[in-house]
């Protein structure tokens, strides 16, 4: 085996050959998330004839959205070597605000943009306590989390806030609403998904095409070298919690939407964990500098085919929890252990 | 190379692996087989002489106390519910404000944001420390929060509790909904509509909280009196909304032979009956729940919910503090049923103001 491994070692830098190229695929952190992915849902076809039906493919392509679209800036986010713990929080706080515009008559755009705004707000609140405000970031969201909480129980009264028929909103406005949240494409794709699916791919361009991507893995990498470079740090992470809070708010009045109710004291709580987790699990490091968003997108499916899996096939609700924890644990452990192993051999 | 090789094997065969553990338990979610309090099943009348019996038997009023209430200031009362976030907490507060003004007393409602059994037992100690000539209690966690009762009982300050009990207290009374006795009314509402046959699920925002185990012990109770009602599963839908309906929407699809669905909470029932109205399944899957969310009682208004246990919450909040000022001014307390109402197409808009 040790043979085995110096003679691929021994290969590199020359042509690129076949092998070589598949060696690398296999090589990258994805790799074992996806073929473990595919290992789960291959048994989940075999014990449950529900699984592999396409109306359950796109339950779960829906269920994952929503955490999905938070994951993706959660991602920016984690490889700037931040975190945010205030996702759950924004993300109830934008999608009541919007709720209780369109309750109060205002046009859905202006509902949209203001609820969208509360985000950007919010993340570069997060952003600026976290740099120039000298807190660490789990500090900072952590006190944000509470904030926004906060704001959004005084905002509504711990009243749910429902949009219907009966709420009083104009029909058309109500219509074009559902349709964010609970129509589909062609008939077909649920619409979250598509907004999943789009913001993926802007966030692996914005990621691993552009300036402002190389900037992001720089600044996570280390600040220093970063800095003696030229980067403005500051700058790029603040820019990565506006796009979190930006992507927060999307969730929350696509969740809205959705529902099509909302109530301060229970939307979104404990969501930033599901977030975090799923981004973890698809390689993104907390100590910065490391994660993908083909990764992210992984570990969003991982759980999201878990939390479906073990529905389907009548399994006790609280094994859910535990499995899912163990994943987590053992996704990121297994890594580190033996990428340790193979620098000390 | 071949390190990173296994790596991905023994990640995938755990993967697997945990799932095939799962899968080997099965069903037979927690609270079904749980002991909860059988004796209890059998009282449903009224237990005034136990109630009586507690108030007149250890307790004594702490001299503070005593000559507050001869001073004849107003007395300080807290009523404190388990999570004052929660959708219910404004009914409850608006009953404790009316008692208020109809009484003459101070009473305030308080609590923590979140249901969190610590925050909820420091909040009480600040506000005794600070003086409360009474405390009407909705416990998060029973077994938290008896010793906290008990301990204020035994210092002379009278304790009810209301909304959810703490049978395991020394409280002096309680007032509010016989949760098992609400269960049973309400899965027996629904396997009447369903003529007493068909395939069942449950659903509930946490299986494993003292709440939930005494309303699906009611419930269960009730359906096994139906042969023809089979109870496949309780679903355990978390409690945030998204991961409800996520849950409903893969529990649904798990067991289509399901002709019934009944939630136990305020929650899940919005999204049962969400899910029948999105998915056409009017008349072919009949929904039962609780409590009185704008969106349900749309959802009762429009058919795609069948009924809805009402717990009177204004009531609940209202007689918590009546109990205490009557206890206060001398007189024999006994436990209130605020009773069950059930809500559907011939009453909703009764409901809907």
């Amino acid at each position: 085996m040790a043979q085995q491994a110096t003679s691929a070692t021994g290969q590199r830098s020359t042509g690129v050959t076949m092998s070589e190229r598949i060696k690398r695929v296999l090589r990258a952190r994805e790799t074992g998330v996806l073929i473990a992915l595919l290992l789960m849902c291959i048994f989940l076809w075999q014990v449950s004839p529900a699984f592999l039906t396409v109306r359950n493919l796109l339950n779960i392509g829906r269920q994952i959205s929503l955490i999905g679209i938070m994951a993706i800036g959660m991602t920016f986010v984690l490889i700037s070597r931040e975190i945010d713990l205030s996702v759950g929080s924004i993300y109830a706080l934008s999608g009541l605000a919007t709720g209780m515009l369109l309750i109060a008559g205002a046009p859905l755009w202006l509902a949209l943009l203001i609820g969208l705004l509360i985000g950007v707000s919010a993340g570069a609140a997060n952003g600026l306590l976290s740099t120039y405000g000298l807190l660490p970031s789990f500090i900072a969201t952590l006190g944000m989390m509470s904030v926004l909480r906060g704001i959004a129980l005084l905002m509504t009264n711990g009243q749910p806030v429902t949009i219907n028929e009966s709420s009083g909103v104009a029909p058309d406005t109500l219509s074009a609403f559902f349709f964010i949240g609970q129509g589909r494409l062609l008939d077909v794709i649920p619409m979250q998904l598509v907004f999943f699916i789009a913001v993926s791919l802007i966030g692996w361009i914005l990621l691993s095409k552009t300036v402002f991507g190389f900037r992001v893995y720089a600044v996570g990498g280390s600040d220093k070298a970063a800095r003696v470079s030229g980067i403005k740090v500051y700058q790029t992470k603040i820019l990565a919690f506006v796009i979190m809070g930006f992507l927060a708010a999307l969730s929350g009045i696509l969740s809205l939407a959705f529902l099509p109710s909302g109530q301060a004291g229970r939307t979104g709580v404990g969501v930033e964990l599901d977030v975090i987790a799923a981004a973890v699990i698809g390689g993104a490091s907390l100590s910065g500098g490391e994660g993908t968003i083909l990764g992210t997108i992984l570990g969003v499916l991982i759980i999201g085919v878990l939390r479906n899996g073990l529905v389907l096939t009548g399994v006790s609700p609280f094994w859910q929890e535990a499995i899912i924890g163990l994943v987590i644990i053992l996704a990121v452990g297994l890594d580190k252990w033996t990428s340790s192993r193979r620098r000390a051999a | 190379m071949k390190q990173r090789m296994r790596t991905i094997a023994v990640l995938c065969a755990v993967a697997v692996m945990a799932l095939l553990v799962a899968g080997c338990t099965t069903v037979a979610p927690a609270p079904a087989a749980a002991p909860a309090a059988p004796e209890a099943a059998a009282t449903t009348a009224p237990t005034e002489e136990a109630a009586a019996e507690a108030a007149a038997g250890e307790f004594t009023l702490a001299p503070a106390i005593a000559e507050r209430v001869a001073s004849g200031q107003p007395l300080r009362i807290y009523v404190s519910y388990h999570d004052v976030s929660n959708e219910f907490a404004p009914f409850l507060k608006a009953g404790v404000e009316k008692a208020a003004a109809d009484l003459g007393v101070e009473a305030r409602f308080v609590g923590p944001v979140g249901a969190d059994a610590e925050q909820q037992i420091a909040e009480l100690e600040n506000l005794v420390e600070a003086g409360a000539e009474g405390l009407a209690i909705s416990s998060v966690s029973t077994d938290a929060l008896a010793p906290v009762i008990n301990r204020f009982i035994a210092a002379g300050i009278p304790v009810v509790t209301y909304n959810t009990d703490n049978p395991e207290s020394n409280r002096l009374a309680f007032a509010g909904q016989d949760l098992e006795q609400s269960g049973y009314e309400a899965a027996k509402v629904l396997a009447e509509l369903l003529s007493g046959q068909g395939d069942v699920i449950i659903t509930t925002l946490d299986a494993a909280a003292q709440w939930s185990i005494d309303r699906e012990t009611g419930a269960r109770r009730a359906f096994a009196e139906y042969p023809g009602i089979n109870v496949l599963t309780t679903v355990n839908t978390g409690t945030e909304p998204q991961e409800i309906y996520a849950a409903v929407e893969n529990a649904m699809l798990a067991n289509p032979s399901v002709t019934g669905a009944l939630s136990l909470e305020c929650c899940s029932t919005p999204a049962l009956g969400e899910y029948v109205k999105r998915n056409g399944l009017q008349g072919q899957v009949t929904v039962v729940g609780f409590d009185e969310l704008p969106t349900t009682l749309d959802l009762i208004k429009n058919g795609f919910i069948a009924a809805s246990i009402s717990q009177a919450p204004e009531r609940q909040g209202y007689e918590a503090v009546r109990m205490l000022v009557d206890f206060l001014k001398g007189n024999p307390i006994a436990d209130v049923d605020t009773g069950v109402g059930v809500i559907d197409a011939s009453n909703v808009d009764e409901y809907l103001k």
